[in-house]
């Protein structure tokens, strides 16, 4: 248990520690923040590798059966290549859960938080991976 | 706890974490070609004395991934003249209240290069200096941009800007001349810069006469500082403080790719910060 606690804490000071100018780059402000919006079953689109940030594109179908078509971004490519993502992480037809902190504006795109894949791991995004869209806790897919 | 504790042990659990990553990465063959996280881990410890009159090398800075401590922001707020707060009042820095769909930074918006000084006060990444004998390169991975110094020992143009046969263009970067002030610390002059650029992330601005003092101080092997003053009068009062930025040496830092392409920009804005932070963007 101990080890346990001290791994979190190598594991999120790390984080805080890396690429911390980036988030401010494109700042969070536009977000809501409280509660990401879980998008279940999503199916990739796109995935674009790309700077600024990466972009997630999806589809989603909500509750009555129409399809939304959402965007979010990721944190820079530097700091989601040190927690272990990649251009083939995610590719067009995956289905997946998405979690992401949909803008305040109301539409549908928003700063990404984690994705829970088909096999049972997760991936968190560099800098609001964690549950509370702080500093992920974990570093690469589990 | 102080904001240099709090960095110091932040940086103490990068340096972990990346260990821990690089542990995570298997026993998959490594190539040479491919960027590791420990690849990004800072030296531990001073590494000895500071070589005499000596940059060269690769160094990382704060939002490198390193774990190297956050510099000193650039003052503020700024002593502005009227013309300085005119111009300044123009611009619009991304900020809590600010989004990126409503800033007009330039390179935000258009990618345009940051152009000196905010290629060396923000996103400081990673760095890495050469010496040519009558000149210094810095190499800055943020943009893929280059400075050229000159040390033959040349003096500053005095007509940048103007009319007439002996007048010289503005530049992103301006005209750079160093000089070793002891044989730790090289100062480097600056003017010249295209006024288009903002000084700084906060949207500074500054003239084509500004004239801007670096002082690279290597206080050892592995740990360089780097101070910036700007002297404009024209739009300051007196001369403005632009920070400290701290750099570490790493044997084997590889630059990632963080170029903008403004076909990637543009998507970046119509699909995601415009309907973010726009709702007449949104779909």
């Amino acid at each position: 248990m101990k080890a346990k606690v001290v791994m979190m804490l190598i594991l999120v000071g790390g984080l805080a520690a890396m690429d911390s100018q980036s988030f401010a780059h494109h700042g969070g402000a536009a977000f809501e923040m409280k509660a990401p919006v879980v998008l279940k079953n999503a199916t990739i689109t796109e995935f674009l590798w790309i700077n600024p940030h990466p972009l997630i594109k999806a589809d989603y179908k909500d509750a009555q059966g129409k399809v939304q078509q959402w965007t979010m971004e990721l944190g820079g490519i530097v700091g989601a290549q040190l927690v272990g993502w990649s251009r083939t992480t995610l590719q067009e037809g995956d289905v997946v859960t998405l979690y992401v902190w949909q803008a305040k504006t109301g539409a549908l795109v928003g700063r990404f938080n984690k994705v829970d894949f088909a096999d049972g791991t997760t991936m968190r995004d560099s800098q609001t991976g964690a549950d509370d869209g702080g500093r992920a806790d974990t570093d690469v897919r589990r | 706890m102080g904001r240099t504790s709090t960095s110091v042990l932040a940086g103490i659990a990068g340096v972990l974490l990346l260990s821990a990553l690089a542990a995570a990465q298997g026993d998959a063959p490594r190539s040479p070609w491919k960027y590791y996280p420990e690849d990004a881990r800072a030296n531990v410890g001073p590494g000895g004395p500071a070589p005499s009159r000596d940059l060269t090398g690769t160094w990382a800075g704060e939002a490198s991934g390193a774990g190297v401590k956050p510099g000193i922001r650039p003052e503020n707020p700024p002593p502005l003249t009227p013309l300085g707060k005119q111009l300044f009042d123009r611009n619009h820095p991304q900020g809590p209240t600010v989004l990126v769909a409503n800033t007009n930074d330039p390179h935000l918006r258009y990618c345009d290069p940051f152009g000196f000084p905010r290629n060396m006060n923000d996103q400081i990444r990673s760095m890495t200096i050469t010496t040519l004998p009558n000149r210094t390169f810095v190499l800055i991975a943020f943009q893929t941009q280059y400075r050229e110094i000159w040390t033959d020992g040349r003096t500053l143009p005095t007509n940048v800007g103007g009319r007439g046969r002996d007048a010289h263009d503005p530049t992103y970067n301006g005209y750079s001349v160093g000089r070793w002030e002891d044989d730790y610390t090289f100062v480097v002059e600056t003017t010249g810069m295209d006024p288009q650029t903002w000084a700084t992330e906060s949207g500074y601005p500054h003239s084509v006469e500004a004239r801007v003092t670096e002082r690279f101080q290597r206080k050892s092997k592995n740990d360089l500082t780097l101070t910036t003053t700007m002297d404009d009068p024209k739009l300051y009062t007196r001369p403005l403080r632009l920070g400290e930025v701290y750099f570490r040496w790493i044997p084997s830092q590889t630059f990632f790719n963080t170029t903008c392409i403004p076909s990637s920009l543009q998507r970046y804005l119509k699909e995601m910060a415009d309907p973010a932070g726009n709702p007449s963007a949104a779909r």
